[in-house]
């Protein structure tokens, strides 16, 4: 989630609160205050609200929700007489283009820093890192409409920003930093997106990068807006976004024809909401009178139509409202969590245990009866620990994740015993015996079932111990088991045996391969047995 | 005063013989030198006895000096085989002349001189001969012999124990003889004698062995503790598979299919596949445009092979949804407790697999109150008294809350993640009535009724931090 760099100066002159204020209600609008010192507050908001991603965002809705001005802020938008074309060859590799131009703004460093802030949340947040949406600002007094969205020959030459010289496309693409992080959104593609204005000059290579030509500086007052993509919604909502922030910023926002059409509008989307139906989902009473103050507090336009129905005009950029339920949730937020009255469901129900955990709790009584010690291991593991280490063929059933992030967890385990032998290894120089269990999932293929394992360290761990452990857990456990002679390697030869259950063998116990002891750096003799205990489990 | 029954037998003997050496009372009480002087020093820690110890050193012959004490020294048995003077080669046969030559030479008693030997004409007897008979520990001629491997040194100690004026007053006072019992027989027991026993005192100052029991893991303990007081509150518990298909994982909890959390840097993706349920296509159109819920979707394309790679569940809500789908008529309240995998590298506070309480209750006339009033009953039963609510986010709940409970010491600390299932989440199934849904990260709430730093404890345990967390905790 993106955190949001607010200078307190510019916050509070925007909200027209102290902010001691701001930080004590910005939790309970739902976001977090990371961290603060006199000049800056960083808040982490939701990914759902990208119109809070800067300081004239979040003043906006902590206007409202302090009742310092309420209501749907009016956007005025006046055609600006500038149009752009998009060049039909685009259709394949970014084929979508909004923009705005924003006039009479005077931006200080700190308005920057914000505007900056805000690109880069929406990068992140709306366009995927660029992918669904890039966007680019200009000074517009250095170049002329109308403006051409063109796919361009990829040896087409400008001064990238921060560059003095000329690059080819594919220079910028193999040298720029720029270039390097989001090459891949377009390197594979014959010709790429550029943005020229009325003479041919270059405003923007998107999604890369800008041309150093319209840098936005203190002494920029007149702005084009660029938002490239890929998904018309993400377009329009990032448009929608900067343009209500810039207007924040005391900027008139002027529509650009694109093909024809103008845009942006900056309109809200109207929705006729039930005043019961948000009652009923909430918990909180309501009137459609009071419904409508705590939309207007949420910066909604509402008014009431009927006993029943409330009309909702949703700010243009507030794309996270998707349903009716998005409202209620404001709503709610309005009120204040915290005096929704509560009360328990009143659903009368039954409770029962899984049969799974209801096996596992068994297995865990009678292990601690016999002296046993429980480990909680990881499932993750791998295969040198599973099979390597435990002088075992591999297990062609395990489960390989594609993308390990550390050698020692590439496969979900198969068996507990190695996860036992590894927490031995961890103990070794604890005090003897140490006996310990494990019960819980393992996965081969994909499925997913229980087993249980149980090991002793000491010096007298042996077979007939062993032996008579395992023979104690299948009689409480109800389990009718038949011994017979193993061929485990992970035993030593003639000390262990193979449990069956109704002809199918279950697991295996006895004496640890030196072998296997050495690898785990163990000292003294290993006594275990471990069992799958699928057959065990009761009918759901 | 308790006195055990040897050290009353150490004064019985000392009352007849007093003071007597180590020996004498061993003889005395049949019983092992090494014994009687243990019981001795115990008698005079209580200031019954007095123990003298005397270090002598003694000197004794070894079997080489046995032999050579009889037979002479072996330079001077080879002097004495020779009459004047012999070739050297006629010498060396007699088997003594290894040691004896040098010796002899060093002694001065003989002159080589052209392969003869001549014998040197005053030959007195040596210190080493006279103490050969009778070493003395110490003496110039002593240490020589020790030198030659004829003669070893070692410390005598000797113990004189004599009774103190105390130990006198105890002796006239009379000391029961008896053994002391131990352990009770059966018929000590039955017939009621081990009334009339001297039984054994034990010292409670001595702090006793430590053993340690089996027991559950603390962080299985207060697993189960939540799942007793859900059980009580009547949820009923499922389960179900590590592996899921991106479909159950995500795109049925209305993830959008280019969400950041699908993508590989955070979730363990694998390459297996599973199918897709039968009425998918309600999913994709949700996706889409919404369906026919009055959601406006996500937009933008759903893609039917990416809902079917499998990865490790990232959430248990992969399991709720699938256990609602399965079980779509009301009232129902279920909850699991499930590892749950994310792709993140291990330290004191990043998991990729930990374990989380997933929940649900679902009922015509649910509403936000009733999570929100699950929660103070939950967390109050799990000793969290005060709690409080901010608003969340989940692409899945709308509304959504973060629940928060006081800490002493850490301030408010945020335990999961809750709201009512969307629309978009429920309707493909046929449900129609609420479902309120929480997540919990119960190894946080371990962490913190554990007091531990870091999570890796809970998973690579040291084992005397098993032995040694409480059962019951205070």
């Amino acid at each position: 989630m993106p955190i949001v760099k607010l200078n307190n100066e510019y916050l509070t002159r925007l909200t027209g609160t102290d902010i001691e204020t701001i930080r004590a209600n910005l939790p309970m609008m739902g976001s977090e205050v990371e961290r603060e010192d006199k000049e800056q507050t960083d808040v982490q908001f939701f990914p759902n609200r990208p119109d809070l991603y800067s300081a004239e965002g979040t003043a906006r809705a902590l206007r409202g929700y302090l009742g310092i001005e309420t209501g749907l802020p009016k956007y005025e938008v006046k055609p600006s007489g500038i149009s752009f074309t998009v060049d039909p060859k685009l259709a394949k590799i970014r084929p979508l283009i909004g923009s705005a131009v924003i006039r009479n703004i005077h931006m200080d460093s700190v308005m920057i820093e914000s505007l900056m802030g805000l690109q880069e949340s929406l990068h992140w947040a709306v366009g995927r890192g660029r992918k669904k949406v890039a966007i680019g600002v200009h000074d517009l007094d250095k170049i002329e409409g109308p403006f051409s969205y063109i796919a361009a020959d990829r040896k087409t030459k400008f001064v990238p920003l921060d560059y003095n010289n000329e690059m080819t496309m594919e220079e910028i693409l193999a040298e720029h930093p720029k270039g390097k992080a989001y090459a891949k959104i377009v390197e594979d593609f014959d010709l790429f997106p550029l943005i020229v204005d009325a003479k041919g000059r270059v405003c923007s290579f998107p999604p890369i990068i800008n041309g150093e030509l319209t840098r936005v500086t203190e002494d920029t007052h007149n702005i084009l807006l660029d938002v490239t993509g890929i998904e018309p919604r993400a377009v329009s909502v990032a448009v929608n976004i900067l343009c209500a922030a810039f207007a924040e910023m005391g900027a008139s926002i002027e529509s650009v024809n694109i093909e024809g059409v103008e845009t942006p509008t900056l309109r809200p989307e109207k929705r006729n909401v039930s005043v019961s139906a948000c009652s009923k989902l909430t918990g909180i009473p309501l009137t459609a009178k009071q419904m409508t103050e705590l939309l207007l507090k949420m910066r909604f336009g509402a008014e009431v139509m009927n006993d029943d129905t409330v009309r909702v005009a949703i700010p243009c950029y507030r794309s996270d409202i998707m349903h009716d339920h998005d409202i209620y949730e404001d709503v709610a937020i309005s009120f204040g969590y915290d005096k929704i009255e509560t009360s328990l469901p009143p659903s009368f129900t039954v409770g029962k245990p899984h049969p799974v955990q209801k096996l596992y709790s068994m297995v865990r009584k009678v292990m601690v009866g016999l002296s046993y010690i429980e480990n909680t291991p990881f499932t993750l593991t791998s295969e040198n620990v599973s099979y390597g280490m435990m002088n075992r063929p591999e297990n062609p059933d395990a489960l390989h994740v594609l993308h390990p992030i550390s050698e020692d967890q590439t496969i979900i385990r198969t068996d507990i015993l190695p996860m036992l032998m590894e927490s031995l290894s961890i103990n070794r120089s604890r005090e003897l015996p140490q006996n310990i269990f494990a019960c819980g999932d393992v996965v081969e293929k994909l499925v997913t079932y229980p087993k249980m394992a149980a090991a002793s360290i000491q010096t007298t761990a042996d077979f007939s111990m062993i032996y008579a452990v395992m023979d104690s857990f299948c009689q409480m456990m109800s389990i009718p088991y038949v011994v017979k002679e193993s061929a485990d390697p992970a035993f030593i030869p003639g000390r262990c045996g193979d449990i069956y259950v109704s002809g199918k063998k279950v697991g295996a116990f006895g004496e640890i391969n030196p072998d296997v002891l050495v690898a785990f750096g163990l000292e003294h003799p290993v006594a275990a047995f471990e069992m799958d205990l699928r057959g065990f489990v009761e009918k759901e | 005063m308790d006195l055990t029954i040897n050290e009353k037998r150490v004064l019985t003997a000392l009352s007849q013989s007093n003071p007597v050496s180590a020996e004498k009372l061993a003889e005395k009480m049949d019983a092992p030198v090494e014994s009687v002087i243990q019981w001795a020093h115990l008698c005079a820690e209580k200031d019954l006895v007095t123990l003298d110890k005397d270090v002598t050193e003694v000197a004794l012959l070894t079997p080489e000096g046995e032999i050579y004490a009889k037979e002479g020294l072996p330079e001077r048995q080879i002097l004495a085989s020779i009459n004047g003077s012999i070739p050297m080669s006629e010498l060396t046969k007699n088997p003594l002349s290894k040691i004896a030559i040098g010796w002899l030479r060093k002694k001065n008693w003989i002159i080589i001189k052209d392969g003869i030997v001549s014998v040197n004409a005053e030959i007195v007897i040596g210190d080493d001969e006279i103490a050969l008979q009778n070493p003395v520990p110490g003496t110039p001629a002593c240490k020589e012999l020790v030198k030659r491997g004829l003669v070893q040194v070692s410390e005598n100690t000797t113990w004189k124990i004599s009774l103190t004026a105390d130990g006198a007053e105890l002796i006239k006072e009379g000391l029961d003889l008896r053994e002391e019992i131990v352990n009770l027989t059966r018929e000590q027991i039955m017939s009621g004698e081990w009334k009339d026993l001297p039984l054994r005192k034990y010292n409670v100052d001595k702090l006793p062995k430590k053993i340690y029991g089996g027991r559950v893991h603390p962080n299985q303990q207060i697993l189960d503790e939540i799942r007793d007081i859900l059980f009580e509150m009547g949820f009923t518990e499922f389960y179900g598979s590590i592996v899921q298909n991106s479909f159950w994982n995500f795109d049925a909890l209305y993830q959008p299919q280019d969400h950041p959390a699908r993508e590989m840097q955070d979730t363990f993706h694998l390459a297996e596949e599973l199918p897709v349920p039968d009425g998918w296509e309600k999913i994709r159109d949700i996706h889409m445009f919404g369906g026919n819920t009055g959601s406006t979707g996500w937009g933008g394309e759903w893609n039917y092979d990416i809902a079917k790679k499998c990865v490790l569940r990232t959430h248990s809500t992969s399991l709720s949804i699938q256990y609602i789908a399965k079980n779509p008529n009301p009232p129902l309240k279920a909850f699991s407790i499930s590892r749950v995998y994310r792709r993140e590298t291990i330290d004191p506070t990043h998991l990729p697999e930990f374990e989380q309480l997933e929940g649900i209750v679902m009922d015509k006339d649910l509403h936000f109150g009733h999570l929100l009033g699950f929660f103070k009953e939950f967390f109050g039963r799990m000793g969290f008294e005060e709690v409080r609510f901010r608003p969340g986010y989940f692409p899945y709940t709308e509304p959504s809350v973060e629940p928060e409970v006081w800490v002493d010491g850490l301030g408010w600390v945020e335990l999961g993640g809750a709201g009512i299932f969307r629309k978009e989440v429920t309707a493909p199934w046929g449900i129609d009535c609420p479902v309120l849904a929480w997540g919990l990260g119960v190894s946080r709430v371990s962490m913190l009724r554990l007091g531990l730093k870091d999570l890796r404890q809970l998973y690579k345990s040291d084992i005397d931090w098993i032995r040694g967390s409480p059962v019951r905790r205070v």
